[in-house]
């Protein structure tokens, strides 16, 4: 297996710079990072250091100035909407800040809904979800509509929705910004089992000092770089599983 | 994105936003009735103009005599060969009626009018007006009857009544003057006042007779399908060399020329309600797709195509006209019965006749042009609805999420 492959990630000396009038913004400068699979990294650094960028960079959803960026072994440089759509569809699972569930649709739907542009069979589908669902510990929720659920129960299923297609990599944004600290406790360790017992590698980019403690790796990013690459040792988590 | 979800999710958004998407569904139902009971109204008036022109002594097609149009007077007559018909492959004709027709003066005791008096087989004259009209008094036994008959609005006219002679003054084939008296048998009761003051019918004999002629000035036929008229008018045209052969449309220009101004009115009505229409559904549409520009660029981060997006914004704006023009075909066509029994324009029968409608106006819904303006309606929801879904595709997923 190539060093590639062993990569879920690879980033070679990308850069985003946003043209702005007064002054171009440079968001991300010359950035190497690498990321193994079945590993869960943590990116923490100020408002501006460029987590976000990096994230979305690596999700797909922006294009580096400089550089390029791997994915699963597949360069995101070059490739056009449609072929980052499908790339984002089948090996990438993201969760937002603000857990953007689909409104009209009920819990069981939002999730089963990402199998569905798949073209997944209805059968596979319906096994899948509701695989996702008892992961998540939300089968009882399954028939309600986003408003009908608490912070923590709607990241609980775009979690699930992330996790349903079996994606190589986690992007998680954000994830505890809107919910309380016992939520937050909750969906850490979802988090951190998922990548323990599934081998799920998980991105995240955060503000939040418990999110870094129950990461394997924390990377801290200024002023577009990273100043620091620290992977932890079990330890180092404070008490990351129950 | 498989149809079905498609289907869900644009179903689905529908109802999110009740109010608004019932407003607009409430206006396209309207505007789509209108749409369906003003055409059946126009149709109706076609039908009416083209049925009254076709009654109106004129018939699908006639043969005249050349010239006669210009100057109608029995010299531009023509004989009217027995065999005839064999030129016609059997079946074509409904009816037919020869007749002889000249400008003359009736005189009564009251007044005096110019007409046409028209010589008639009673017979034969079931293919035009005369077939179903309503009488007081009797109609002409035969060819060869010698009264006449006055419609009610000349008798008012020239205050005379049925059993009462008037004299009639023409010109003879010969060219002097005819004159002769006769006995009114009946008054009838045309749809339209300008019928009955134009005509005085008498047995087509006894005319040939007064004039001095076996010839008659005009051979009427109608078909018992329109669209065969270009093969009977062929065929006419080779058996009856030197004559004009003509069609209604051709003899009533007017008629003619109004039936293409309904087609017309149909075409501007249906452009000007759907045309306001499109752009309520296009307002609506943006604002709907707007607010959920943040929803949609979630999906498109999830790995939703661009072009999937459009199909939705199409898709729900498709819906909604879906909805809303089978409903409103359904009212048009609920309003369309409701005034089965016509509407009464008798308030303004002269300007009605004027434009050759009937005193009532029924409307007639024709399948293929409610067909038609559904199939319209939809194509124009589905252009409207292309401009927000392009709208919301240009904004890239990574803005999207950040509204």
């Amino acid at each position: 297996m190539s060093g590639e492959e062993q990569s879920v990630v690879r980033c070679v000396g990308v850069s985003r710079i946003y043209e702005q009038a007064a002054a171009p913004v440079r968001a991300l400068r010359n950035l190497d990072f690498e990321m193994a699979r079945g590993d869960f990294v943590s990116l923490v650094g100020p408002s501006g250091s460029g987590k976000s960028t990096l994230l979305n960079l690596i999700g797909g959803l922006d294009q580096a100035t400089e550089g390029e960026v791997f994915v699963d072994g597949v360069a995101l440089t070059g490739l056009n909407q449609t072929r980052l759509a499908d790339m984002r569809l089948h090996k990438i699972g993201f969760v937002f800040q603000s857990y953007n569930l689909i409104p009209v649709l009920s819990a069981r739907e939002n999730v089963e809904f990402i199998l569905q542009l798949q073209g997944v069979r209805s059968a596979v589908r319906t096994q899948r979800t509701s695989e996702a669902l008892a992961a998540l510990a939300i089968e009882a929720l399954a028939h309600r509509r986003p408003a009908e659920l608490s912070g923590g129960q709607q990241q609980r299923v775009a979690i699930a929705r992330a996790i349903v297609t079996n994606p190589v990599l986690l992007l998680a944004d954000e994830p505890s910004a809107n919910l309380d600290s016992a939520a937050t406790g909750e969906l850490l360790k979802l988090l951190r089992r998922l990548n323990d017992e599934r081998g799920l590698s998980i991105l995240t980019a955060t503000h939040d000092p418990l999110v870094m403690r129950y990461a394997k790796r924390r990377m801290r990013l200024r002023d577009g770089a990273i100043v620091k690459d620290s992977a932890l040792s079990p330890g180092t988590a404070t008490d990351p599983m129950p | 994105m498989p149809l079905k979800l498609l289907l869900q999710l644009s179903g689905r958004n529908i109802l999110r936003h009740r109010r608004r998407n019932g407003m607009m569904l409430a206006a396209l139902v309207v505007a789509v009735a209108s749409v369906v009971l003003m055409n059946g109204l126009i149709r109706g008036m076609q039908r009416d103009m083209a049925d009254m022109a076709v009654d109106n002594l004129v018939g699908h097609v006639k043969v005249l005599a050349p010239g006669y149009r210009d100057d109608p007077g029995v010299q531009r007559s023509f004989a009217l060969a027995a065999d005839w018909r064999s030129a016609l492959a059997p079946g074509l004709l409904e009816g037919w009626a020869a007749r002889l027709q000249v400008p003359a003066v009736v005189i009564s005791e009251r007044g005096t009018r110019g007409v046409r008096l028209v010589g008639v087989h009673p017979v034969r004259e079931a293919v035009s007006f005369l077939g179903d009209v309503e009488m007081a008094g009797e109609f002409l036994q035969d060819a060869g009857d010698g009264r006449i008959l006055v419609g009610r609005a000349l008798a008012e006219q020239l205050e005379t009544a049925v059993g009462r002679r008037l004299v009639i003054i023409t010109e003879g084939v010969d060219g002097r003057s005819r004159e002769a008296g006769f006995r009114i048998a009946g008054l009838y009761d045309a749809d339209g006042t300008a019928l009955e003051r134009a005509f005085v019918f008498t047995g087509v004999e006894a005319l040939q007779k007064m004039l001095g002629t076996e010839a008659v000035t005009e051979l009427s036929m109608r078909l018992h399908e329109e669209s065969q008229l270009p093969q009977v008018k062929a065929a006419l045209a080779a058996s009856f060399a030197g004559l004009d052969v003509l069609d209604w449309r051709e003899l009533q220009p007017q008629a003619a020329a109004m039936f293409v101004y309904a087609d017309a009115a149909i075409f501007i009505w249906f452009l000007v309600m759907m045309g306001a229409l499109a752009f309520g559904l296009m307002n609506t549409l943006i604002t709907s797709i707007m607010e959920r520009v943040r929803e949609l660029g979630m999906l498109r981060a999830l790995g939703l195509r661009g072009r999937s997006v459009v199909a939705q914004v199409v898709l729900e704006s498709s819906l909604l006209m879906l909805i809303g023009v089978a409903a409103g075909v359904v009212l048009g066509w609920l309003l369309a019965q409701a005034l089965g029994e016509g509407i009464d324009l008798s308030l303004w029968a002269e300007g009605v006749e004027s434009f050759g409608m009937r005193a009532v106006l029924r409307p007639i819904l024709l399948v293929e042009d409610v067909v038609l303006i559904a199939a319209l309606s939809l194509v124009l929801g589905v252009a409207a609805s292309l401009y927000p879904a392009w709208r919301v595709v240009r904004i890239k997923p990574l803005e999207a999420l950040g509204r």
